[in-house]
């Protein structure tokens, strides 16, 4: 096998689980002059890896140590789009073996423009990385499309597999994919380039690098890109497709219960069983 | 003549009926650790023995008979209730042990707004108590992180704290009665009354035993009003943790009371805080609460004390209240967690101490470095103090570490015990406690002679005059 290059795409997200109903509720009720709703205010909130893309980061790692047992060599690089709060989780891959970090940096909210992080990413990957495979998440949070592996993977004329859960290498450079498709597991083997859009994985935690790694790599750069050095012209593509928030509502939760009578556990199983589960396997 | 594990279960049965009597193994086997062998439960590897029988207990008299029984035949008991310990105080330590359980025990008996106090049964969940008296606007003024899924009887057995208790208190400051079943059946109530001279403090027999001498039946708390439109939070970011205790120093020596005061070190801060302090940032932060006129003055007070630290650099207020309203766990965050250890043997471990102002930094920092120099593995290592006293605070080490090279069943000797090793003797060393809230359960039996000194004799004395066949949760608190 020849040497491979894989990058990974991630973003770092809030946390939406830590705001509170009212948060998002004060974000949908404030309106700006043009119309729109204010927004929810995240930045009070702690960031974290967005869980597809952790997924993502963890297979390359995994596919690059299988390959490693082979005695072919890759190069695992990674990539985010956003601020500052990104490079924490850089640093974190370079001390778990990754040997390229970059930031995509922009100057404006991204949020709502998948076009927009969809043309950075693959400019550097064209321009910078010359990956051969590259893996990110399916989706990245609230704000999300979902549109943004496809959408690289158009501008790099690359094929695109999504909703992926498992990726192996094998002994020519192709991998063996195994993606969740709406009639069962689909299984292919593709040969390189391609885009993978990592869903909900059976590996969905990234391992954690000891503070000795972190000690030992330290010095590892971490490169800045701007839109500018990539030809891409971020605030005229927002300008172009403008993103509006119009309103938010809050989803009804609420769901009927009942709480079961009886003396003994036997008793309310039996109750449960007669009142509410027999007629729904009678009907299956 | 030990009995069989077979005549311990019939004994149970007569005494509470087969449905009460839980003999299914894999339950079992999953009853031998709490949270300090927790890898076991996660990896499905067990190392201790196996338990005879969980009995579920509905009511004192059926505890009583429970007792009497075990301390006739000899059989070790572990007293439970929410079963969140995370010191092996509910492991068992030999052979054929019976776990009382007195979850089922769960009515809250009473809520006396008047006289300002809550009965409820061990099995109370504090959530639901606290659920229940704030529809009254009161509080129990406990929040420990694990409110969600602890209930009333191990708070107090286990000595525990809240969230907020520079202002309120540990628990042991807020039972005012309770009612306890010795070995041999012997049932005691402590009444509730505002304070009493009437000798030694008989309450603190109970409070903190770890069900070591006892099982706790019933308790009755303090109640007090509850004012969250005027919680005020404050927060900081500063350089080193040394400022950090000598800030929240100054805040506890110029008499103020806030609920809560913390300090944490750059690596806790990095987990929690990342979104807005830097690298090597510590966290200072506050929160005052109370009727309005005392929450104000308690924020201004410590906003003007604060600003004598002029390293400390202050926070939108925000930051720090949104990072509160999260902090408590629940069971899908314990799941969440499981997982993650499943997936990546990176496990997260912590570990509690007190000592005085002129010592807890030096702990602190004498730890931090020998762990770092001398255990393999570590990811993160690095704490904050959350509890402080006029004359001291307490200093919460939480590290991660990778189980490398051994089974997830050998996690506790490779790594957890000398890391808890390192921190007893550091605290030690310098005249401060091994236990701050979690208590000694079995993990910390190795440093409670010394942690005792002289006063080892009243703490034994009491285990051989209220548990003399020795029945009660044998190896904790006392070495086994």
């Amino acid at each position: 096998m020849s040497s491979l290059r894989i990058l990974v795409s991630f973003k770092v997200t809030p946390d939406y689980e830590a705001l509170r109903e009212a948060d998002w509720l004060a974000g949908a009720a404030v309106g700006t002059a043009e119309g729109a709703a204010q927004g929810v205010e995240t930045r009070y909130v702690r960031r974290i890896l967005n869980c597809f893309d952790e997924s993502a980061l963890e297979i390359a790692l995994r596919l690059s140590e299988a390959r490693a047992e082979r005695g072919a060599a890759t190069g695992l690089g990674a990539l985010s789009v956003g601020g500052r709060e990104t490079e924490p989780y850089l640093k974190t891959l370079l001390a778990l073996g990754y040997d390229r970090a970059a930031r995509g940096e922009a100057e404006a909210a991204l949020d709502f423009a998948p076009a927009v992080v969809a043309a950075l990413i693959a400019e550097y990957v064209r321009q910078v990385d010359h990956s051969d495979l590259l893996l990110l998440g399916c989706r990245g949070g609230p704000g999300d499309s979902g549109t943004v592996p496809f959408m690289v993977a158009e501008a790099l004329g690359w094929p695109c597999l999504t909703q992926v859960i498992e990726v192996e290498p094998l002994p020519d450079d192709r991998v063996r994919v195994a993606c969740m498709a709406d009639d069962g597991l689909l299984r292919a083997t593709l040969r390189l380039p391609c885009v993978l859009a990592v869903g909900n994985a059976v590996v969905s935690q990234l391992r954690v690098p000891t503070l000795t790694d972190r000690l030992a790599r330290r010095d590892r750069r971490i490169d800045i890109v701007s839109g500018a050095d990539l030809g891409v012209d971020i605030a005229g593509e927002l300008r172009r497709e403008p993103c509006v928030l119009v309103g938010l509502e809050a989803i009804d939760r609420a769901r009927r219960g009942v709480i079961i009578g009886g003396e003994t556990p036997r008793e309310k199983a039996r109750v449960l069983f007669d009142s509410h589960l027999k007629s729904v396997i009678e009907k299956l | 003549m030990p009995l069989s594990r077979e005549a311990v279960v019939e004994g149970l049965q007569r005494i509470v009926g087969p449905e009460d009597v839980i003999t299914d193994e894999h339950i079992l086997v999953q009853s031998s650790v709490d949270n300090f062998r927790k890898l076991q439960n996660i990896f499905d590897v067990h190392t201790m023995p196996v338990p005879a029988a969980i009995v579920m207990a509905r009511s004192t008299a059926k505890v009583a008979e429970i007792l009497r029984f075990a301390d006739e035949n000899g059989v070790n008991v572990i007293p439970r209730t929410g079963a969140t310990a995370t010191e092996g105080g509910l492991e068992s330590a030999v052979a054929d042990s019976v776990i009382i359980d007195g979850s089922p025990m769960n009515q809250i008996v009473s809520i006396d707004a008047y006289n300002m106090q809550a009965t409820c049964q061990c099995g109370a969940p504090l959530q639901a108590l606290e659920d229940r008296v704030r529809e009254q606007g009161l509080t129990t003024g406990h929040s420990p992180q694990s409110k969600p899924v602890a209930h009333m009887g191990g708070l107090v057995a286990t000595r525990s704290i809240g969230q907020f208790s520079t202002l309120y208190g540990g628990i042991e400051d807020m039972v005012v009665g309770l009612e306890a079943v010795f070995p041999g059946g012997q049932v005691t109530r402590i009444k509730n009354v505002p304070r009493r001279a009437a000798g030694p403090d008989i309450r603190h027999v109970v409070i903190g035993n770890e069900g070591a001498l006892c099982f706790i039946t019933e308790v009755t708390v303090k109640l007090f009003p509850y004012f969250p439109e005027n919680n005020t939070f404050l927060g900081w970011t500063l350089k080193d943790m040394k400022t950090g205790f000598e800030a929240l120093r100054a805040v506890m020596v110029s008499g103020f009371k806030p609920s809560v005061a913390r300090v944490y070190d750059p690596g806790d801060a990095g987990i929690h805080f990342s979104h807005f302090a830097a690298e090597d940032d510590c966290v200072l932060l506050f929160m005052a609460e109370g009727p309005a006129g005392i929450a104000r003055a308690t924020a201004e007070g410590i906003a003007t004390v604060v600003a004598g630290f002029p390293e400390c650099k202050p926070v939108e207020a925000a930051y720090i209240e949104t990072w509160f309203n999260d902090l408590c766990w629940d069971a899908s965050k314990i799941v969440a967690e499981d997982e993650r250890i499943r997936q990546t043997r990176n496990v997260n471990r912590t570990t509690e101490i007190s000592a005085d102002w002129g010592s807890i930094n030096d702990i602190y920092q004498a730890a931090k470095a020998r762990i770092i120099a001398e255990i393999p593995d570590i990811t993160m290592m690095g704490g904050h103090s959350s509890h402080s006293y006029i004359n001291g605070a307490n200093m919460y080490f939480n590290y991660f570490f990778n189980v490398v090279d051994v089974g997830p069943e050998q996690e506790t000797d490779k790594y957890y015990l000398p890391i808890i090793g390192i921190i007893c003797e550091e605290t030690l060393k310098r005249g401060g406690s091994i236990v701050h809230h979690h208590g000694i359960g079995k993990a910390r039996t190795p440093w409670v002679k010394d942690e005792y000194g002289s006063s080892y004799y009243i703490l034994e004395t009491l285990k051989h005059a209220f548990d003399p066949n020795g029945i009660m949760n044998v190896g904790t608190i006392i070495p086994k």
